[in-house]
């Protein structure tokens, strides 16, 4: 196990290596100028002469991406173009939020799409079943956008004023101030990585405000997420819902469930314990990838409920033309990518032990 | 996983419990004071050496605390506009102590001090900003308790939440949705005056448009009013003039010319050019608020010019840098779209800019008959000399034909019904300290993006300008809704005949958020890190301070 996971990791150096170099020649041949976007299409040829000296964009290409290469060496992701701030602070800030929605969008998702594709799959061609394939066709059918502004406009405007109401975009209700985790724990003068680390888990404002016992604002920020959770689990949703309904089908019809059916096993028991057991390897595989795409920011879900999170912040970065920002983000996203992909790997050997990690 | 919840719960009630209550921890706006001065006031001046060589080419010369409550401004030559100049967000005045303090370690970025009705509490990155009222304002004080920034780039997200009610006004709803918010009871739209100019560019070394009969053939011959009609918001109209009307002295001499097809053929013909000419036509595909769908007006304007004029346009889009750059320089052989929105609210912005600047190629050589009325109307601070000075030239614009000016596009603003002083600035500039929301305490904004950086002598974003409004004052300011500079921190800044000295008298008993007095010293501070590069407090965000730059010319020279 430990040997396949040194392999594993060893493998996604040359990869890294790969993005690193596509990133940033990517970022490069972007059209546009970065100081017309940070300083306006006014700016003058003196001013964007020296914000090419502040920034290091009057250096040879490849003077560029050796300080690239080796700030990255030592830990250092850059300094944004567009917000003149550290990008390990941007990333602080607004990874959380990604990870927090993905994380729930993807909890929903999971639940409800085995569930759905399990009763589907036992009742098969019954009321059930169908509604549940029209769902789940309809879900992978509609633009998250559409979706995403029809739930905000029923549940913050129609249902606007009744106990069903529910906030139409944002992380938290006007006003409403948490006590940083940091602060709440009198941990204010801790620095370096384990600051950093706290921050990231204060960012997660559902954690950290449950955590600290912020209780209003837990629920509010709960309740902040749950429209741009459900917008975003629906496609997940649909794809897990249809592939457990099809790979429990294909289990559902081996000999081996029918022998357990002949010894007379519940029918519960069959599906449950000895259909879906076999039935779930590609379900995961599904989840992991939805996990890694998730990862990697959900724009359009981001930008419709005002969430400001890793995708948004790289369109952001590509739209403002943003260097350090497109290539250290994407570089962060590449490695939760692999990271993700590593773990469902590792999923199969416990979830089937006949499968070996050699 | 049925597992690890209870206990996941139960670990957050164990770390609940042994974390200190909120109370116990300070509030974010808690600052301490600075400890009062007790010495004497020693005025300072900058430069420090004596007045600059005004061969640097820039506006001043010296900025000279004269005594505490006296600055006097020394220029280099007359700017009738300098009250409408120093009354712009970015030459707010702050705390001399506060700069040193602040400024080298980006704390200013964060946490601006100023003087201003509102003051900060908290910004959450990427969630909203947070204000509260200033209750020692030296004017009115604030018509909420707390103020709070929101912001969502989709205008369709916007409305939701005014609709929804969590917030009270929003900026920018799409002009689609003006029907929607003007049939709805609960809500009103205020549309905001035009501040900026659609234009339809030549240049005059080119041909054909050398000739001034082609020039006003084209002026003639594009039915302006049907682009705004079919692309414009509502409140969107067609340019009587190159500068806005909003803008004082912007619409004195002759409208432009009316739609006449025929009458433009006649010319065409006349400039031995009948059967038309073929030409490109150049823009860049970027949305702005004179220009808010640039690909269609393209295509209209190429099908009108076809139709009427018998022209034979082809459309070339160019990224936007680079065609900026090619109209800057006078590369652009053909037709080109282009815009401009108000820096500042006086003529010299829009029409020196343009047609009075040697550094810009954009049109070829422009007409004397337009130049010298515009140094007139640009070097003295009398009123009707200046009237006179701006008839003239706008007449000679509508003879000469330099370009022709199409529409000034329209935006507006949305409210709740209830909020009382609601209002749309031309500017941008919304001061919400004029903004009651009913019997609510809190006021909440929603605009299009989230501010910058909140250190705005060094920003140019109009999203976090609009912030820096609510905390921070200059000497000036402009009136609420309107254009018209109005004293601040300043009761009275008065220049002499030659507009070339303005010595401005700061309202008394005026503090910072952090407790300090305003004094001249501050003002001095405040304007000389952004005049100096070489000052050591000239950091900023981007160290650029383009609009020092933009609108006083230039920056002392460094050694």
């Amino acid at each position: 196990m430990l040997q396949f996971i040194l392999r594993r990791v060893l493998l996604t150096v040359p990869v890294l290596i790969g993005v690193v170099f596509v990133v940033f020649a990517i970022a490069r041949v972007l059209p546009g100028d970065p100081c017309f976007v940070a300083l306006g299409q006014r700016a003058t040829p003196e001013a964007c002469a020296a914000f090419g000296e502040r920034y290091g964009l009057n250096e040879p290409i490849y003077v560029q991406f050796g300080i690239f290469v080796s700030d990255l060496l030592h830990g250092d992701l850059g300094t944004s173009i567009a917000y003149g701030r550290p990008i390990s602070e941007i990333l602080i800030e607004r990874m959380p939020v990604t990870l927090e929605l993905t994380l729930i969008a993807l909890t929903i998702a999971t639940v409800f799409g085995i569930t759905l594709g399990i009763a589907s799959a036992a009742r098969r061609n019954s009321g059930v079943d169908v509604g549940t394939m029209v769902f789940a066709n309809l879900g992978v059918s509609i633009p998250v956008f559409v979706l995403g502004l029809i739930l905000a406009y029923v549940f913050a405007v129609v249902l606007k004023d009744t106990p069903l109401a529910l906030p139409p975009g944002g992380r938290l209700s006007a006003g409403l101030i948490i006590v940083p985790l940091a602060e709440a724990w009198g941990l204010q003068d801790l620095e370096g990585p384990l600051r950093a680390v706290v921050d990231f888990v204060g960012n997660m404002y559902v954690i950290s405000t449950l955590i600290t016992g912020q209780w209003g604002a837990f629920g509010d920020a709960l309740v902040h997420l749950i429209l741009p959770a459900v917008a975003l689990a629906t496609i997940p949703l649909a794809l897990i819902a249809r592939m457990t309904r099809s790979s429990l089908l294909e289990v559902l019809g081996q000999d081996y469930i029918r022998t357990a059916r002949a010894k007379g096993v519940i029918e519960r028991r069959v599906v449950l314990r000895h259909g879906l057991r076999n039935a779930i390897l590609p379900v995961v595989t599904v989840i992991g990838l939805t996990l890694g795409a998730l990862l990697s920011g959900a724009v359009l879900t981001e930008t419709i409920f005002g969430l400001t999170g890793i995708g948004r912040t790289i369109t952001d970065s590509i739209l403002g033309r943003d260097y350090p920002v497109i290539q250290a983000l994407t570089l962060v996203t590449a490695i939760l990518y692999l990271a993700v992909n590593l773990v469902v790997d590792l999923s199969y050997a416990f979830l089937d032990p006949r499968i070996r990690l050699e | 996983m049925r597992r690890l919840f209870p206990l996941f719960v139960v670990a957050g009630l164990v770390l609940a419990a042994c974390t200190p209550s909120e109370s116990e921890s300070p509030s974010p706006s808690e600052s301490e004071p600075p400890p009062e001065s007790t010495a004497p006031f020693s005025p300072i001046s900058y430069p420090e050496g004596g007045p600059a060589d005004c061969a640097y080419g820039g506006e001043f010369s010296e900025i000279k605390a004269v005594d505490e409550l006296t600055v006097e401004f020394t220029l280099c030559f007359p700017d009738p506009a300098f009250l409408s100049k120093i009354a712009f967000t970015a030459f707010a005045v702050h705390d001399s102590a506060y700069l040193e303090e602040a400024m080298a370690n980006h704390l200013i970025l964060a946490r601006p001090i100023g003087t201003g009705p509102y003051r900060m509490t908290d910004w959450q990155r990427g969630i909203q900003i947070v204000l509260e009222k200033n209750p020692d304002y030296w004017g009115d004080v604030a018509g909420a308790d707390q103020l709070v920034f929101n912001w969502a780039t989709e205008s369709a997200a916007r409305l939701l939440a005014l609709q929804a009610g969590v917030v009270d006004g929003i900026d920018n709803p799409a002009p689609n949705d003006f029907a929607t918010i003007e049939g709805d009871a609960n809500l009103r739209l205020i549309p905001r005056e035009a501040l900026n100019t659609f234009y339809v560019g030549f240049n005059e070394n080119y041909e054909p448009f050398d000739d001034v009969l082609v020039r006003r053939a084209l002026a003639m011959g594009i039915d302006r009013q049907r682009i705004i009609d079919n692309f414009y918001p509502e409140g969107s109209e067609a340019a009587s003039h190159f500068t806005p009307c909003a803008i004082p002295l912007g619409c004195e001499g002759e409208p432009w010319y009316e739609f006449d097809p025929e009458g433009a053929r006649a010319l065409l013909a006349e400039a031995g050019l009948a059967n038309g000419f073929a030409t490109v036509l150049n823009y860049r595909d970027v949305v702005r608020g004179y220009l808010p769908d640039p690909n269609v007006v393209a295509q209209d304007l190429q099908a009108q010019l076809s139709e009427n004029l018998n022209i034979d346009v082809r459309i070339e889009v160019q990224e936007s840098g680079t065609f900026l750059d090619n109209a800057t320089a006078g590369a652009l052989t053909g037709l080109y779209l282009l815009g401009w929105g108000a820096d500042y609210p006086d003529p010299t912005n829009f029409l020196d800019y343009h047609f009075n600047n040697p550094a810009n190629g954009q049109f070829g050589d422009v007409d004397a008959s337009v130049t010298d009325p515009l140094t007139t109307g640009a070097t003295t601070l009398d009123t009707e000399v200046r009237r006179a000075a701006y008839e003239e030239a706008n007449n000679a614009i509508r003879e000469t034909v330099p370009m022709v000016p199409v529409a000034h596009g329209a935006s507006a603003t949305a409210w709740k019904a209830d909020v009382e002083g609601a209002h749309s600035s031309p500017l941008g500039n919304e001061s919400f300290a004029h903004v009651t929301p009913a019997d609510r305490a809190q006021l909440v904004w929603m605009q299009n993006a989230e501010p910058i950086a909140l250190y705005c002598a060094d920003e140019t974003d109009g999203e976090t300008l609009r912030l820096c409004e609510q905390v921070t004052e200059a000497l000036y300011a402009y009136e609420v809704g309107g254009t018209a500079p109005i004293p601040a921190l300043a009761e009275s800044c008065d220049g002499n005949a030659e507009a070339t000295v303005f010595t401005c008298h700061l309202r008394a008993g005026v503090t910072f958020h952090n407790g300090a007095h305003l004094d001249a010293n501050d003002v001095v501070t405040s304007y000389a890190l952004q005049w100096d590069p070489a000052h050591p407090l000239h950091i900023g965000r981007t160290g650029s301070f383009e609009y020092f730059a933009g609108l006083f010319a230039a920056f002392l020279p460094t050694e």
